[in-house]
């Protein structure tokens, strides 16, 4: 809380100020009160950022309750340093990450008391990295390059329990695409799979004024890995549909059998125009094999009536929540409409409930959204014209209802904590 | 009798301003020499010929000469200087041969130290314009070791933040306006092309003869796209020849030094040499969070010293002309060359720490400026200015290290960068011309007319990536900005009325894929046009000698940068599409002069304003998020009042205290297409002061060790109040900036005039400074400065 001014120093501003009326409005709520709550219960984390022009990191909301109500950024919840942070719950603990423009930055963790308050244990320097995700009990966290001048990605083993960085080493990444104009593999993020650590990429020029582009847009790509050793095993290569996951978003899930299923938005690049040919699919590698099933393919542009899939959150037994789009504008953005999808069944269901697709702003990244523990209901954010609310998604009804309301913010992601002993 | 003086003075000011004449050829001349009493010559007096209302000022040797034109008759010359009565003396004129008057004022029954402080400088004469204006007299700082920043940062309605000690990035805020929506100018000539090497915060205060702030509404004259204020710095006048060094050293190891030369002959041949350098280790300590380089667990709370950030800079201005000449009031030729050198301890926040990047650059300015008042016809005044940088400037990250606080690193053996590899190298290949014409019709009626063109042209290179520039070129701007005013002036209120017309055209070129095949790739040139018009009106009304009150309106917009539309490439990303930000300016200002008796003196000063802005250019992260792009977001309102108090008892003691408050609220009531009202709307604008002041004090002892000698003991302080780093109306546990109290002391002692002995400790106190998304400053700091004046 801001302190006061001392009192002479008042004294001689307010003397000189002779005309100044000051509000002093700027003093937010009240403090938390210290919470009355012995009960100890599992709490939801929402963090949400206030859509406004100076940017500003998430504030962290806790309820426990996302199926009705409202809850708000105005005077409550956690104030988080820098503009654009990121996150991931493993073992009871969340973390917050920092992207921090290629610096460093402070990872800050937390953890829920036995009165249910969320608690920060510590803070470590982390670099910034474009993929992080649980492997066993660490968190293996890569930073990649854009840039064919260092064309290196490393990676970073973070031990969950002591917060502390056990392992690096670095991954050529113009070798790991091994293409004869010399791109760069980008990761697009990490799957534990098994035993292995599964890396789907994409190749991009990093150079000449099209970073981000490609003259291989119509290539399925998986690097894998050993764990904790990340020697690279072997690379797993398919041509039937483009790159797996996207920019900063996850494109490979596992299910119950250890069968790993690799979706396609098929938004590749050349000179800032999409150039993909191959349709936005699902393919699947399956358990023990290290090479993409030729038998399965899901086409989703021909199950979906021609919209293609940005996004998905795996549910179970097969059953995923896809996120998708009409039209394909870019390889940025996020899809506005929901389905439910049997991976076994090659099905697709558009869940019904949603509020129309051209009133959505946002929906929240899939892998940040979260699955109810008895995996029926997915809880989705969405941000429309008229505001943000987490819809409950029914999965196997594929039907939804708007449920947490949350005032002044866009959802970034939903995560929960139970407390400690 | 007290208020008959500044009341003479004022007209006297005001007829010279506007009848400030020079020898003509062939006309009848008079000359003479005003002394005192002593047979000293009186340097400065104003000699007018009555009613023609032709007036001049003696130089150093007492000496005056004036043409008269062709009127024959009975004249009177009036001779006046402050702190002596005024002397009429008749005159006959119409034969030639006038031989030389000689003129004996004799010393006023006033002391000499009143006069000065009721009657009106050059400073008091600019602050009565109808315009919102603080004026700075830079002289009476000359003795102090600030530089231009710093000065600036003590006048009310200013904060000068800093990222760090000298040479660091300088962020400049007026009334609540910030970065490039206030402009600054060198003897009116914009000073946006002049590169790194040539920033406010390392400028030495001692370049400069006085600084005007306009705040708001900025004069035709200054013709740039100023959205809420413009600083413009005048440095010489080119009165009389002038010599003197300063050299300081002072905590953190840091040196400046300066010498200012200034040569004027008899014939007008003039020569002037500036000469300044600045050079300091900036080590001073911090308190951080220190992370362990191969764990990344925090060490909390540490005092560190800072150790990547070694600032110098050395800059040459020389100028070679004429003054006074019946062709010419000036006519200069210039140039302006330095370099500067900077290592970069911290990204934009402290967190992030570097132990090798630094950056190099260069200055490289011809230039030209042309004054002449009466230019073909009576009353028609033209400014001319041009100049051409070919400066350079130099990003050198190429240390494949991490580096922490305590200046361990881990080296990776594979090419890289701290932050980003780069050795990339480029000129902007900027110039300004400025044209500007005053005309006045009669006493009443001003006319003034000003252009000011720019010209950007950027060619660069990386050595390590020598292929990247070619897919960028062309990156050219032009811009051009016109202004057409009127003024009218009565005995004791005036008017202008103005209009702006503003124009930018960019030409850039874009990839696109001209078959549809995928790895084709062409580049094709496109350009952008902008053209915008503004206007504005300003009037002030004196109620009486001591009473004034002045209003002002604008419409005006501020053009992107070059910098925010092709980026620096090392932080900042282009953003060809940025639109021009545009604003609505109200303000309503008094001031007010109280003389109790002879000896003491205050004035009081108040300015209301109002601001309705949109389409602000603020700074967001690219898609990637590995850099800043600059884009056009909402729009933010601001009601504010600057006040300032200042009491003075006869040249002893002064002191005054200045306070600003603004209460800048975001205006965008809807983000993103979405139709709820976004929650921070009318919230306040986070991480800016909102309540800030200064306050100072100082006491001159006369005759200290020797008559003439003086002892001066000078106290500054800075008030901050806290702020918050994010919106204030979220979260419950919240970020902040705390209050922040400065105090610096200072004293001098001057010694027969020419030679001067400072010491100044700033931050008595050794309090924490905070700045810019709270980086830390220095703490107590220790300087000496000894300045000798040759002549």
């Amino acid at each position: 809380m801001i302190k006061q001014s001392n009192f002479y120093f008042g004294l001689i501003f307010l003397g000189a100020t002779t005309l100044i009326g000051c509000s002093s409005d700027d003093d937010a709520g009240n403090p938390d009160d210290g919470g009355e709550n012995p009960a100890a219960e599992s709490q939801y984390l929402i963090t949400a950022t206030p859509t406004a022009s100076e940017g500003v990191a998430d504030y962290i909301l806790t309820t426990d309750d996302l199926t009705q109500g409202s809850i708000t950024t105005e005077g409550n919840g956690i104030e988080q340093d820098g503009t654009y942070r990121y996150y991931v719950t493993h073992n009871n603990k969340f973390f917050s990450l920092l992207y921090g423009q290629g610096n460093p930055g402070a990872v800050t963790t937390y953890q829920l008391n036995a009165e249910s308050n969320l608690e920060k244990i510590s803070d470590f320097q982390s670099e910034t990295v474009q993929a992080f995700a649980p492997v066993n009990d660490d968190i293996l966290m890569i930073k990649i390059s854009r840039n064919a001048e260092s064309p290196y990605a490393y990676w970073y083993q973070l031990d969950t329990e002591t917060s502390q960085f056990t392992g690096e080493g670095q991954i050529n990444t113009q070798e790991l695409a091994d293409k004869e104009n010399g791109e760069l593999a980008f990761f697009s993020w990490i799957t534990q799979v098994g035993d292995k650590v599964y890396l789907p990429y994409f190749t991009v020029k990093a150079c000449c004024n099209d970073t981000f582009g490609t003259d291989y847009p119509d290539e399925a790509n998986i690097a894998v890995y050993s764990y904790p050793e990340m020697e690279l095993e072997t690379v797993i290569h398919d041509d039937r549909t483009s790159y797996i996951g996207r920019y900063f978003d996850n494109g490979l899930s596992v299910d119950e059998n250890g069968d790993a299923y690799a979706f396609s938005a098929s938004v590749a690049t050349t000179n800032g125009e999409l150039t993909s040919t191959k349709p936005s699919a699902i393919t699947r590698i399956k358990s023990g094999t290290s090479e993409f099933d030729q038998d399965y393919l899901f086409d989703i542009e021909a199950a979906s009536g021609g919209a293609y899939i940005t996004d998905h959150i795996y549910v179970g037994n097969g059953k995923a929540i896809g996120i998708l789009m009409d039209e394909k504008t870019s390889a940025y953005s996020t899809g506005n409409r929901l389905a439910v999808i049997d991976l076994y069944n090659q099905t697709l269901e558009w869940v019904t409930g949603m509020p129309s697709p051209e009133t959505i702003l946002n929906v929240t990244k899939g892998m940040d959204n979260y699955v109810s523990e008895d995996e029926s209901t997915v809880f989705v954010g969405v941000t429309t014209e008229g505001g943000s609310f987490i819809y409950n998604i029914d999965v196997a009804g594929a039907s939804a209802t708007q449920g947490l309301e949350v005032e002044g913010g866009q959802i970034t992601a939903i995560n929960r904590l139970d407390p400690v002993e | 009798m007290q208020t008959l003086i500044p009341r003479t003075i004022i007209l006297i000011g005001s007829l010279l301003l506007g009848f400030f004449s020079f020898p003509q050829q062939g006309k009848t001349t008079v000359s003479g020499v005003v002394k005192d009493t002593n047979d000293k010559p009186i340097y400065g007096a104003t000699v007018l010929v009555e009613p023609l209302n032709k007036g001049v000022s003696t130089d150093e040797q007492g000496y005056f000469q004036l043409s008269i034109g062709t009127g024959n008759g009975s004249y009177t010359l009036r001779v006046t200087y402050l702190g002596f009565d005024e002397k009429r003396v008749p005159i006959e004129l119409g034969q030639t041969g006038e031989s030389p008057y000689n003129i004996v004022l004799e010393e006023s029954s006033y002391d000499l130290d009143e006069v000065v402080v009721s009657g009106k400088s050059i400073v008091n004469q600019v602050k009565e314009k109808a315009f919102n204006v603080n004026v700075i007299d830079a002289k009476k700082l000359h003795n102090t070791t600030l530089d231009l920043g710093h000065a600036l940062d003590r006048t009310s309605g200013i904060r000068v933040r800093e990222s760090g000690g000298v040479g660091s990035q300088m962020n400049f805020s007026l009334n609540g306006f910030r970065g490039k929506q206030v402009r600054f100018f060198i003897d009116g000539i914009p000073m946006d092309n002049f590169g790194s090497s040539f920033q406010l915060n390392n400028i030495p205060v001692n370049l400069a003869e006085r600084v005007e702030v306009y705040k708001g509404v900025v004069p035709i004259g200054l013709g740039a796209d100023a959205l809420g204020g413009a600083v413009n710095i005048i440095t010489n006048t080119y009165e009389k020849s002038h010599l003197d060094a300063s050299y300081s050293y002072g905590s953190f190891n840091t040196h400046r030094s300066m010498v200012n030369a200034i040569y004027v002959s008899k014939s007008g041949f003039t020569a002037q040499l500036n000469a300044y350098q600045n050079y300091s280790d900036n080590n001073y300590d911090v308190t951080v969070d220190v992370a362990d380089i191969n764990t990344g667990e925090y060490y909390p709370d540490q005092t560190v010293e800072r150790f990547h950030d070694k600032y110098h800079n050395e800059t040459v201005i020389a100028n070679i002309g004429v003054v006074n000449k019946s062709y010419a009031d000036q006519l200069l030729l210039g140039v302006t060359t330095g370099s500067s050198y900077r290592e970069i301890q911290t990204g934009a926040r402290i967190v992030s720490v570097f132990g090798a990047w630094h950056r190099k650059g260069n200055i490289l300015m011809p230039s030209l400026k042309y004054i002449k008042k009466d230019f073909i016809a009576n009353g028609l005044d033209v400014r001319l200015n041009a100049n051409y940088n070919f400066g350079q400037e130099k990003n050198i990250d190429t240390l494949h290290r991490r580096y922490n606080w305590f200046g361990q690193y881990k080296e990776y053996d594979n090419p890289g960068g701290e932050r980003s590899y780069s050795l990339y190298e480029y000129r902007n290949n900027t110039g300004i011309a400025t044209a500007s014409f005053d005309y006045e019709l009669s006493q009443n009626h001003k006319f003034s007319l000003s252009n000011t063109f720019n010209t950007f042209n950027r060619k660069g290179e990386d050595q390590l990536d020598p292929d990247s520039e070619i897919y960028e070129q062309p990156r050219k701007t032009i811009k051009n900005i016109l202004g057409l005013g009127y003024g009218y002036e009565a005995e004791n209120w005036s008017a202008n009325i103005f209009a702006k017309q503003y124009f930018q055209q960019n030409k850039f070129s874009q990839s696109y894929n001209p078959s549809g095949d995928y790895g084709d790739i062409a580049y094709r040139d496109q350009t952008n046009k902008f053209s915008y018009l503004g206007y504005g009106l300003a009037l002030t009304h004196f109620f009486n000698d001591d009473f004034q009150i002045k209003a002002s309106f604008e419409k005006s917009y501020r053009m992107p940068e070059t910098e925010e539309l092709y980026g620096d490439l090392v932080n900042l990303q282009g953003n060809i599409d940025l639109k021009p930000e545009q604003s609505y300016n109200y303000n309503l200002g008094a001031s007010y002069w109280w003389h109790m008796g002879t000896q003491h003196h205050i004035n009081l000063n108040a300015n209301g304003f109002y601001r309705d802005a949109s389409d602000f250019i603020r700074p967001v992260l690219n898609n990637n998020q590995t850099m800043q792009v600059m884009d056009n977001l909402g729009s933010v309102t601001n009601l504010g009042i600057e006040s300032e108090i200042r009491y003075q008892y006869r040249e002893k003691f002064s002191a005054g205290v200045n306070v600003t408050y603004q209460n800048l609220r975001n205006n965008t009531k809807y983000e993103g297409g979405q139709t709820t009202e976004s929650v921070v709307y009318r919230d306040r604008i986070p991480n800016m002061p909102y309540l800030y002041g200064n306050a100072d004090m100082s006491y001159t002892f006369q005759n200290v060790g020797g008559t003439g000698n003086l002892l001066s003991i000078g106290y500054n302080m800075l008030y901050v109040h806290a702020f918050y780093l994010y919106w204030p109306s979220l979260g419950d546990d919240k970020f902040d900036i705390p209050e922040q109290i400065s105090q610096d002391f200072n004293i001098t002692y001057t010694w027969k005039e020419d030679l001067q002995f400072t010491f100044e400790c700033r931050n008595i106190f050794n309090k924490k400074l905070y700045d810019n998304f709270s980086l830390q400053k220095p703490g107590r700091s220790f300087t000496g400065k000894i300045r000798y004046t040759f002549f």
